[in-house]
């Protein structure tokens, strides 16, 4: 009980507590506090559920050829995006399929937007070399945005 | 943890919307959330997407979190599913030198149920006495401040349950005392 616990081990885990906190930089606790100015209550936040880069390290020892297309899904309870890397360019889809518009999202805020074409489909072009979070707006008022992503 | 109204309110406050109880979220577990990015070894750059993500992920999962003391496994183990995520993407990338190390994969599996227990002690410690808990001075010297934080503890019941629960875990290398 902590109760006994005795002058010195209360100190030690005081201590640790002070370390630990100190460890943690300003600019970490302030990033997380703004993430929240990010999130819009009226956008679903979409997961990612698949990521090629995951399955293929997990598949590795099983089979030696890799797949040379990275493939992303970001998975919401109305829309899934689908993301494939080309090249320099990122072709989407949106599931199930309809017209809307994509916003491209970096730290900065809102870098360009592009349209989703009736079948769902999309090209984000160039890749921001930078993290990046897509927001898909659906004629239909679906609004989702997804996690950030790293190419 | 599992009794402690303040996490309970802090979740509903949060999960509704409110932002001081969302800022205090990220105060409270923030060092959890810290030390585990540190394991995987990302960029500063990293870590702060990691963390940025993670915070986003927890308001969507707060209203489905019935249990607080589910918060901190949860912290820990969306934590490291985005460290390894970015990680990866570095590594395919070629932005880190060598290959994905395995063992650091397997180290930072193996700390993470260690790394909560730790971690919610010091969550419990810094709200036992409030914050900033630095102007109780240096770790060292014992003086009246110091001697009514330690009393303080002493009569936490949080910290009580919470320590109870370590004793029965037996964690590697803590101190074991009285």
């Amino acid at each position: 009980m902590v109760r006994d616990w005795d002058d010195d081990r209360l100190l030690a885990a005081l201590g640790q507590a002070l370390k630990a906190r100190e460890a943690v930089p300003e600019w970490f606790i302030e990033t997380g506090k703004s993430a929240f100015a990010w999130h819009n209550i009226d956008a679903e936040l979409a997961q990612l559920t698949y990521d090629s880069e995951l399955d293929r390290r997990a598949v590795a020892v099983l089979r030696s050829e890799t797949a040379s297309i990275r493939a992303l899904t970001f998975t919401s309870a109305h829309l899934t995006l689908e993301l494939e890397v080309t090249g320099n360019s990122l072709l989407g889809q949106a599931l199930p399929p309809r017209a809307g518009e994509l916003e491209i999202q970096t730290k900065a805020g809102v870098v360009s937007t592009t349209e989703v074409d009736e079948i769902g489909c999309f090209s984000v072009d160039p890749i921001p070399d930078c993290p990046f979070r897509l927001r898909c707006r659906t004629a239909d008022g679906t609004d989702v945005l997804t996690g950030w992503i790293t190419i | 943890m599992r009794d402690d109204p303040h996490v309970i309110a802090l979740v509903t406050g949060a999960s509704g919307g409110n932002q001081d109880a969302r800022h205090e979220l990220v105060d409270r577990y923030a060092p959890l959330v810290y030390t585990i990015c540190t394991r995987y070894r990302p960029s500063n750059h990293d870590i702060e997407d990691v963390g940025q993500n993670v915070w986003l992920l927890l308001v969507e999962q707060l209203g489905k979190l019935r249990e607080p003391a589910a918060l901190p496994g949860w912290l820990a183990t969306t934590t490291a599913r985005e460290c390894l995520r970015v990680v990866t993407a570095m590594s395919k990338a070629g932005r880190l030198g060598t290959g994905l190390d395995d063992s650091v994969l397997f180290v930072a599996d193996t700390m993470i149920d260690e790394e909560i227990l730790v971690a919610e002690r010091n969550t419990v410690i810094h709200a036992e006495l409030g914050i900033p808990v630095d102007s109780i001075g240096p770790v060292g010297s014992i003086g009246p401040q110091r001697a009514r934080c330690l009393e303080r503890l002493r009569r936490s019941d949080v910290l009580a349950a919470l320590a109870e629960g370590e004793e029965k875990i037996d964690i590697r290398g803590g101190e074991r005392g009285a």
